[in-house]
């Protein structure tokens, strides 16, 4: 038994030696999703050292608070989530058992995108009976490629703050993103006018800054309850949204549950469609551009059908 | 006049260069030109590239303003007038209510002190474990806890008890990072399941270890300081000096005797496997630990265990005249009073898998503790003992305490595993086995054991109805089918869940 501590003991201790003093130290980000990694990496590059919390096909409301999160905190520069409260369920015990200074809210390295843009869906009512709602507005702001720009611009900030040795790659590193982002939104553009609107029936409420940016329409929500998995009179409800106002496609994202979608394709023929919503939820969503690519083709896709 | 101004502004700007350029190689000889002509370029980059970042954070307000135009739903920012409300602690309840079945009547343990909180819960219907949490953090250094938790016991008034009264250090407290200070009383860092409340376990009761070892929980009153080293894998460790006044420890004289110490290392198996193992010591005094126990031999004794059976019937037929009756060894270990050093060592690990990634779907959570507890000292056994002036006459006969005490070095293990499979979202089902191997002393031939299983339904993250099944085997002959339905509802703050 004391052996066993003994062991137990030295390789707690081993596990720190592995630490290695390189002239330049990269910063290291800890993004909450791999949305805002992907942000990190086009901005820092080999600058830092960035890993997200979440993969692509992972619900960013459920995580479980995993050790080796807390050892991520314990060593983060800057910790980059969508914040209003998306995290609220394991970002808040990270941050305290990580314990560590630089992270914490007001501090350089502290980054909730949700605090930089503007926050859509913010509750009037808040009750419990409402399901599991955000108090500080719907967190999804990264599908508005708009507040992209914006979380860029806050990122290249901070770490010129925290490491202003390198500012000047990271200005670099920002003003190409920018350009090449920009490019990509006027393409975009003209293709989000070329679908024209199309009727959307939606899972969770997950997608209002996509809806709003491409000027989709939503038709309903498969979940009436935010969290809650939806009740059977509430489908017959969606059902009957969804032939009354000629819904064109149901979007999905790959963490959501996949039942309620089919049934309601099955009844009505209405096409499901899984976009990728963060980078890695398509095996071809590598980053941020071909994100923004797949859900656009997807969408193309449905309407180009005969 | 052009030409004054122009050499002042020359002076002004030329004069921090020269003294920055100066800075910044103090030591060596005078630059050549080369050099100098190199740090100014080096200086005009750093100002072009902080020009640049005022020119992006403008950019970025104009983007702003801008998006906020196209936007059809305007964003209400909370207001920012401050009420009496804003900063008023966040509160939670835990409401748990039960209804269970017993096939047998006591369910104390031989050979081991048994306290009140770790008893199976009142057969029938009956409200369990009710907490209120008030916590909020204090100012940028500090973070405050009270729970005070509402024991409800049949026959008994509503027991107030104070479960955790914490301050704890913030990360802004200007300590060393990953450095945590935790002071006033808590469930301490000991195993896993010592520093969840009740409500958060995944059985209806605690695992046989953890009732015999701890009363279900360890919150002396202590502080505890613990350090999360800067590794890529988790690890951290810590310690702790206490009172001294919790189970396993009592009566303490000078407000500190007990200390623990642990370490913990956990990781990731892939993308979507976690894993923590831990190892704890907890070590102390105690002086006059009385069990629970003893006022159960007075209530009907351990009807379950033949051999103790058998020997209270004795004990309780007091007349034969004998000096002393024979108490066996296990005996003193559950019903005497103890005064001596409890040291229990403790091993935990706890396994998850979320096949998809997402734990809220599908999830397999593995877990299991080892506990071994070194105890010795003196177990005190008050006898009563009755003396009859005139044998043929009760009313000349006085009833005199006698004490027994016994010398034992006792120590014994415990350990159990669980696993709990969520098969579907709102569905988990799982199955617990907890063991006890009784000291070598109690000659019982019998280690307690209990096998559970359990299936619950959780509506919401605030929501949860379980139906536990256990069979507890605590001694010989005695075999308990428990049923428990039991639910438990939380309302307003909800803290988060660790690992």
């Amino acid at each position: 038994m004391k052996a066993w501590f003994t062991v137990l003991l030295l390789l707690t201790l081993g596990s720190i030696l592995p630490l290695s003093a390189a002239a330049q130290t990269p910063i290291r980000i800890l993004a909450c999703e791999p949305e805002w990694a992907a942000l990190a990496e086009e901005i820092g590059g080999d600058d830092v050292i960035v890993h997200s919390a979440t993969h692509g096909r992972q619900d960013a409301h459920y995580i479980r608070a995993r050790p080796s999160l807390i050892a991520k905190v314990r060593r983060a520069d800057i910790l980059f989530c969508s914040g209003a409260e998306l995290e609220i369920g394991w970002l808040p015990i990270l941050m305290q058992r990580g314990a560590r200074s630089i992270v914490q809210a007001g501090q350089p390295g502290h980054i909730m995108a949700a605090d930089h843009v503007d926050v859509l869906e913010r509750p009037e009512v808040i009750d419990r009976s409402l399901g599991d709602i955000h108090p500080g507005g719907n967190p999804h702001v990264h599908l508005d490629p708009r507040n992209i720009t914006i979380l860029a611009e806050v990122l290249a900030n901070r770490l010129v703050t925290i490491d202003p040795s390198r500012s000047s790659a990271y200005h670099d590193r920002l003003v190409s993103f920018k350009a090449r982002w920009a490019d990509a939104m006027t393409e975009w553009h003209e293709r989000v006018q070329n679908l024209d609107g199309m009727k959307v029936i939606v899972y969770h409420k997950a997608w209002p800054y996509l809806l709003q940016w491409s000027g989709l329409n939503r038709v309903a929500s498969l979940e009436e309850v935010s969290g809650i998995p939806p009740t059977a009179s509430h489908l017959a409800h969606v059902l009957e949204l969804a032939r009354n106002h000629g819904a064109q496609v149901i979007i999905r994202a790959p963490f959501e549950p996949v039942d309620a979608s089919d049934w309601l394709s099955g009844k009505t023929e209405i096409p499901v469609v899984e976009l990728p919503f963060t980078v890695g939820g398509h095996p071809e969503a590598r980053d941020l551009f071909s994100l923004f690519d797949i859900t656009l083709t997807s969408l193309e896709e449905i309407r180009d059908r005969p | 006049m052009h030409e004054i101004a122009r050499l002042i502004r020359a002076t002004v700007i030329g004069l921090p260069i020269l003294f920055m350029a100066s800075m910044v190689y103090p030591q060596s000889d005078p630059p050549t030109t080369e050099e100098l002509a190199a740090q100014i370029s080096a200086l005009k980059q750093d100002y072009e590239s902080r020009i640049a970042v005022l020119e992006a954070r403008l950019a970025s307000i104009q983007a702003k303003s801008a998006s906020t135009d196209h936007k059809a739903v305007p964003a209400s920012k909370p207001s920012m007038l401050s009420s009496d409300n804003t900063f008023n602690p966040a509160i939670g309840v835990v409401l748990n209510g039960m209804i269970s079945e017993y096939s047998e009547t006591d369910s104390s343990i031989p050979a081991f002190q048994f306290g009140h909180e770790s008893e199976r819960p009142e057969e029938g219907l009956t409200l369990g474990h009710s907490e209120i949490t008030v916590s909020s953090n204090i100012d940028d250094k500090f973070y405050g806890n009270l729970t005070l938790g509402l024991g409800v016991h049949a026959g008994e008034p509503t027991e107030l008890e104070l479960e955790e009264a914490y301050i704890q250090t913030l990360p802004g407290a200007g300590l060393p990072d990953g450095m945590r200070i935790k002071a006033g009383r808590a469930l301490w860092t000991l195993g896993y399941l010592n520093e969840l409340h009740v409500h958060g376990d995944d059985f209806s009761d605690r695992p046989l270890p953890y009732r015999a070892y701890l009363d279900n929980a360890y919150n002396d009153d202590g502080l505890e300081v613990s350090f999360v080293l800067p590794g890529d894998l988790y690890s951290e460790i810590g310690a702790g000096i206490f009172r001294g006044d919790d189970t396993p420890f009592a009566g303490s004289r000078s407000g500190r005797e007990a200390w623990s110490t642990f370490a913990r290392l956990g990781g990731d198996i892939g993308n979507n496997s976690a894993w923590r193992i831990g190892g704890y010591i907890l070590d102390g005094e105690a002086r006059n630990r009385a069990g629970a126990g003893h006022a159960h031999a007075e209530d009907d004794g351990h009807g379950h265990d033949e051999e103790a059976h058998e020997d209270e019937e004795d004990e309780h037929g007091h007349e034969n005249g004998e000096e002393h009756e024979e108490h066996d060894l296990a005996e003193f270990l559950s019903d005497g009073s103890f005064t001596g050093d409890s040291r229990l060592y403790g091993i935990d690990f706890r396994y998850t898998l979320a096949p998809t990634g997402n734990a809220r779907d599908r999830e397999l959570i593995l877990q299991g503790e080892y506990f071994r507890r070194d105890e010795s000292g003196e177990y005190e056994l008050q006898e009563e003992h009755e003396e009859c002036v005139d044998p043929a006459d009760p009313s000349t006969c006085e009833i005199h305490m006698e004490s027994i005490i016994e010398t034992l070095s006792s120590d014994s293990e415990g350990w159990y595993a669980q696993a709990v499979y969520k098969f579907l979202p709102r569905w988990r089902v799982g199955a617990r086995y907890s063991r006890l191997s009784t000291p070598d002393d109690a000659e019982l031939s019998h280690d307690p054991h209990t096998t559970s299983a359990m299936i619950d339904w959780t509506n919401s993250e605030f929501g949860r109805i379980r139906l536990q099944y256990s069979r507890e085997s605590l001694a010989r002959g005695y075999d308990d089918d428990q049923f428990m339905l039991q639910y438990i509802m939380s309302l307003g703050a909800h803290a988060a869940h660790s690992f």
